[in-house]
């Protein structure tokens, strides 16, 4: 049966939400669809058993029954990396192909999903071209092209492919507004000249980076001091207020519907950003605000959440969740599921898998 | 409007209370001690308090009541308004605590309140606040200590507490109201509303506010601009730097505001702000008692010449004129006077002056038509009678048109020589600066209250053109617009300089040479808002190889000093020399809409901060003050030989800023700079631009 193994070119290129909209994709079309990530890296404890987020999700979406130790046999724990380098045998490759008969039993089509870069895994000859080697699969590349030197990224991937035949093609992804242009013009005919087949450009939506504010919540461990009836709403942007309040209303106010962060002392900003449209406010430094505020915040509903750090680890945090974030909400699947289907040539991906 | 909040037939007090020192007690007792008309304890657990027969309920109460005043705990409150409401009550005072102020279980209670009350179309004041009086009417409605003595002046404050200080104050220095309004959380009846009853007022002469912030700013401005011509308005609004906006969003959990917009706001209004709670108590202590000088021009009446040379100090920082008295009035003053006196401005009688020397001074100066108003002092010397010297004042005074007001410098024996004059209706200052001060807010509003605001001439403008680009950008999701929207302005008639857009280098040789050398070369990008720090302007390229040169280092600097900007080409302009750059700016402002800025270019604005602000719709008389008065303006008229600049030419640009930002209420922000001005006649050219957006959904 057919396979394809989703590979990218660097961390957060899209590649599992990818492989979610692909798999939901072929399931309406009616096909059975499988999917296994070799090597697990989000690890996650399902009733006492070790498994990886991505794979969960998956499992969920395409309503699988294969046994979770089948999606991912493999788990990137502190023991596989001392072994790989004390050289210690595992028998991966057994272990991988066993797994995968599983996986593949009865199904039309089987989703293999790389974790981080198409190297990762080099170390335990498990990389992204070694998979696809041991499961007799065609590599998928994603690339997210941020600027114009992930051309120079693609072609050193291609070189670590090694065999031309093995890579199937290429998906550029998150490729912003003012740059379309030049991506479809110049650089996809440049690939293309090059031997290599680009099966979609999908362009950059903002939504999919938005994060729910119940999210930043339990990453941040934070107090929710009103508005929890909004807590399910998404933000795509933090802004940090620190400046003096009537700069802050300006740049607040271009960018309403975010969640701003200031300490917890600062109840001009915390106006400011209530004025200006803000979804929540993380107050730091443990510094509760003034019960006035806290009734203009739960007059407008907004979110006003109390966290312990200081607002430097805070915008740490929010640095990684937000733009991160991993997609689970219902609307950024199907929104993934619809930027698939209107950039990518889904029948071709088809074919050269073998389906 | 509200003549029954202030003058009702009937009072209840929903939350009477028996007990000596309960709000409820204090409230009622005030009432009992001097209105007339019906008073209604109402308090279920009591069947009489101070005599008078209480109710269980306001819907026991027979009788029609006019007015409630409501001091039970916040969570009964909504419950006993939806009963006042049954009862036909129209007007409400809630005085209790715990609402918007006291958190998020307050802030739903208010919300409840205000419900109510458009429900059943009940106007209230508060809640949390400290009541209202109107001693004119015999209403102390309120629990201050005691009645304010009646006056002419008008009050409302924020601040309860502020209420409470100045009503004492007010007796210590026999001061007298006409109403008094405690205005607290302002959920219902704010600031505008009691601006314009107190317009309608006869017993109200002048209006005093303290205000940390204004619910409807453009409503603010006409309504206060209206009241403005008959009666002064004097106005204290804290919260003006960062610290006091902080403790402003603190204490009520609202924003403190923009003081820049504030001084525009009231400057249109006509608005006398004071700076301080000294400066309006001292004001509106001037204001109660004087008539309006017709000018600026000011004389100084001294028995000490120390007291005079201080008084002509502080006359010049307030921007009052020492006038130049008239021949007949030296003539006069040498006729009686020593000749060691001074006769001329300040007018100085000596230590030893009589009672009756300074009644005649007083009179001939009064009569000069070069004398606008009189600031009088007095040092307590050994030979001076000083409670002569006060009544012979007021008795002089008497038929005056123009104000007096008085300094006696001193402590123990200017006392009763300050009751008199007190008690006669003058005001009396502890020190002469003091004095001034008030003078010069008599003379501001004297210029203010017969300002004309004339609507701006219409500008014509290709308004659907413009519509189209904003849409345009809208749709695109673009926030920020900058060279590349030229079109915009030229829409609404204000001149650019020629341009041309280029993506590559050849295009640029291109433009540069349609042109004509030498061009200036600017990087076009949404994300680059000061070009220079990035090096994205190249000036004076004067042929092909500088362009092309221009544009690869160009692109080379502003990718490594912003690597993430999005760079969507370079614009060609030609390069215009002999011209002074000035800025034009707008920031909408929260509270009263679009905020005009005008000042030099460059170091001028940023490090000098010489900028003047005027909230739009600006006409041509706005334009011309705006430039006029930075204090750079001499730059722009020429000095050292220097030749004049096209003022003209910017005024009207400004005049046309407005009506666009107007026309257009999605751009939040909006800036030319610069604006290069030629000489005089030669006219004005945008150089740049940059605009922000209001995200569209």
């Amino acid at each position: 049966m057919a396979s394809i193994l989703v590979s990218s070119s660097e961390n957060y290129s899209g590649k599992s939400s990818i492989c979610s909209g692909f798999g939901l994709i072929l399931k309406e079309r009616g096909k059975s669809v499988g999917y296994m990530k070799p090597v697990g890296n989000l690890l996650v404890d399902v009733d006492g058993v070790l498994s990886d987020e991505d794979a969960e999700q998956m499992r969920n979406l395409l309503s699988l029954e294969t046994p979770r130790s089948c999606i991912t046999p493999i788990m990137l724990t502190e023991n596989l990396i001392n072994d790989a380098l004390l050289g210690v045998e595992k028998h991966l490759e057994e272990t991988l192909k066993q797994a995968y008969s599983e996986v593949s039993r009865s199904k039309d089509m089987v989703l293999i999903e790389g974790e981080g870069g198409i190297g990762s895994g080099a170390m335990y000859n498990l990389s992204d071209p070694q998979v696809a080697s041991i499961l007799d699969s065609k590599i998928l590349l994603i690339t997210r092209f941020d600027s114009v030197s992930a051309v120079d990224r693609i072609l050193c991937d291609i070189e670590l492919i090694d065999d031309r035949n093995m890579l199937s093609g290429i998906i550029l992804n998150e490729v912003e507004e003012d740059k379309l242009g030049m991506v479809r013009d110049m650089v996809v005919p440049f690939l293309e000249k090059k031997g290599v087949k680009v099966f979609g450009v999908i362009p950059r939506d903002h939504t999919l980076g938005a994060v729910s504010i119940a999210e930043i919540v339990e990453d941040l461990r934070g107090d929710v001091l009103t508005g929890a009836q909004e807590m399910g709403k998404l933000v795509e942007h933090y802004l940090v207020g620190a400046m003096e309040v009537n700069s802050a209303i300006k740049y607040f106010r271009r960018t309403p519907n975010s969640v701003v962060v200031t300490g917890g002392d600062r109840a001009d900003i915390q106006m400011a950003a209530i004025e200006a449209g803000a979804r929540a406010l993380i107050l730091t430094g443990n510094l509760r605000p003034s019960e006035a505020v806290l009734g203009s915040a739960d007059e407008a509903g907004v979110v006003v959440v109390l966290v312990k750090g200081d607002t430097l680890s805070t915008i740490e945090r929010m640095e990684n969740l937000i733009g991160h974030a991993r997609i689970q909400q219902k609307t950024k699947i199907e929104t993934i599921v619809r930027l698939i289907e209107e950039n990518v040539d889904v029948d071709s991906i088809l074919d050269s898998a073998g389906l | 409007m509200l003549s029954s909040l202030f003058n009702p037939d009937s009072v209840a007090v929903i939350g009477a209370s028996r007990k000596k020192g309960k709000v409820g007690n204090a409230v009622l007792s005030n009432l009992v001690k001097d209105f007339r008309g019906n008073i209604y304890p109402v308090n279920p657990g009591e069947e009489m308090i101070e005599g008078l027969t209480c109710y269980a309920s306001i819907l026991d109460v027979a009788d029609e009541v006019d007015l409630a005043v409501v001091v039970v705990p916040a969570k009964v409150v909504p419950p006993t308004l939806e009963e006042c409401g049954k009862a036909g009550v129209k007007y409400v005072v809630v005085i209790s605590a715990g609402f918007k102020e006291a958190g998020i279980e307050g802030a739903k209670l208010e919300r409840r309140s205000l419900e109510i009350c458009k429900e059943y179309r009940i106007h209230m004041v508060g809640p949390n606040c400290l009541g209202i009086m109107d001693p004119v009417a015999g209403l102390n409605a309120s629990f201050a200590a005691s009645m304010a003595y009646e006056g002419n002046i008008a009050m409302m404050s924020q601040s309860g507490a502020i209420c409470t200080s100045t009503l004492d104050w007010a007796e210590a220095n026999g001061m007298g109201f006409s109403k008094f309004v405690s205005l607290g959380n302002k959920a219902d009846l704010g600031e505008n509303e009691f601006l314009a009853e107190f317009r309608d007022d006869p017993s109200t002469s002048v209006i005093a506010a303290y205000l940390e912030g204004i619910k409807n700013g453009s409503q603010f401005i006409e309504i206060a601009r209206d009241v403005s011509r008959k009666k002064p308005v004097v106005l204290v609004k804290s919260g003006r730097t960062a610290a006091g906006s902080r403790a402003v969003s603190s204490h009520t959990g609202t924003l403190a505001g923009s003081d820049q917009a504030y001084n525009a706001a009231f400057d249109k209004a006509g608005v006398i702000r004071a700076d301080t709670l000294e400066d309006m108590l001292d004001y509106i202590r001037a204001f109660s008692t004087q008539p309006i000088p017709s000018g600026r021009r000011i004389a100084i009446l001294t028995n000490a010449g120390g007291l005079g040379i201080l008084t002509a100090d502080a006359c010049y920082y307030e921007g009052l004129e020492l006038a130049s008295l008239s021949g007949e009035t030296i003539e006069g003053l040498r006729e009686f006077l020593p000749d060691a006196a001074s006769f001329y401005n300040p007018v100085d009688v000596l230590g030893d002056a009589s009672a009756k020397l300074y009644g005649d001074a007083l009179e001939i100066v009064l009569k000069d038509p070069n004398v606008d108003g009189v600031i009088l002092l007095t040092s307590p010397q050994a030979m001076t009678d000083v409670t002569s010297i006060a009544r012979i004042v007021i008795q002089k005074m008497e038929n005056s048109d123009k104000p007096v007001l008085c300094s006696f410098v001193g402590g123990t024996r200017v006392m009763e020589g300050n009751s008199i004059l007190v008690a006669g209706g003058v005001p009396n200052y502890t020190f002469p600066e003091r004095a001034v001060a008030s003078m010069g807010a008599l003379c501001d509003y004297g210029e203010r209250r017969s300002l004309t605001y004339p609507l701006p001439k219409p500008v014509h403008s290709d308004r659907k053109m413009a519509s189209a680009l904003l849409d345009e950008a809208a749709a695109k999701d673009k926030k920020i617009l900058g060279l590349e929207s030229f079109d915009l302005l030229k829409a609404y008639g204000i001149p650019v300089v020629e341009t041309g857009k280029a993506s590559t280098v050849e295009e640029a040789v291109e433009e540069s040479e349609r042109i004509g050398y030498p061009v200036v070369m600017k990087v076009l990008s949404p994300d680059i808002s000061h070009k220079t720090d990035v090096g994205g302007i190249r000036l004076s390229l004067m042929n092909k190889d500088d362009v092309r040169r221009a544009y690869h280092t160009m692109m080379s600097d502003v990718g490594r000093y912003m690597p993430s900007a999005r760079i969507t080409g370079v614009q060609l302009q030609r390069m215009i020399e002999g011209g002074r750059e000035v800025i034009i700016g707008m920031n909408r402002d929260v509270q009263f809409g679009p905020l005009l800025m005008f000042g030099l270019g460059g170091t001028y604005v940023e490090v000098l901060k010489d900028v003047s602000f005027r909230l739009a719709p600006l006409n041509e008389k706005d334009a011309h003050s705006m430039i006029s008065s930075i204090r750079s303006y001499p730059l722009l008229t020429g000095v050292r030989g220097e030749k004049a600049y096209d003022v003209d030419a910017v005024a009207d640009v400004l005049v046309r800023v407005s009506r666009l930002v107007e026309d257009f209420p999605q751009v939040l922000e909006f800036e030319i700079n610069p604006l290069m001005v030629l000489p005089e006649d030669e006219g004005c050219f945008a150089m740049d631009m940059r605009l922000t957006l209001k995200e569209s959904n």
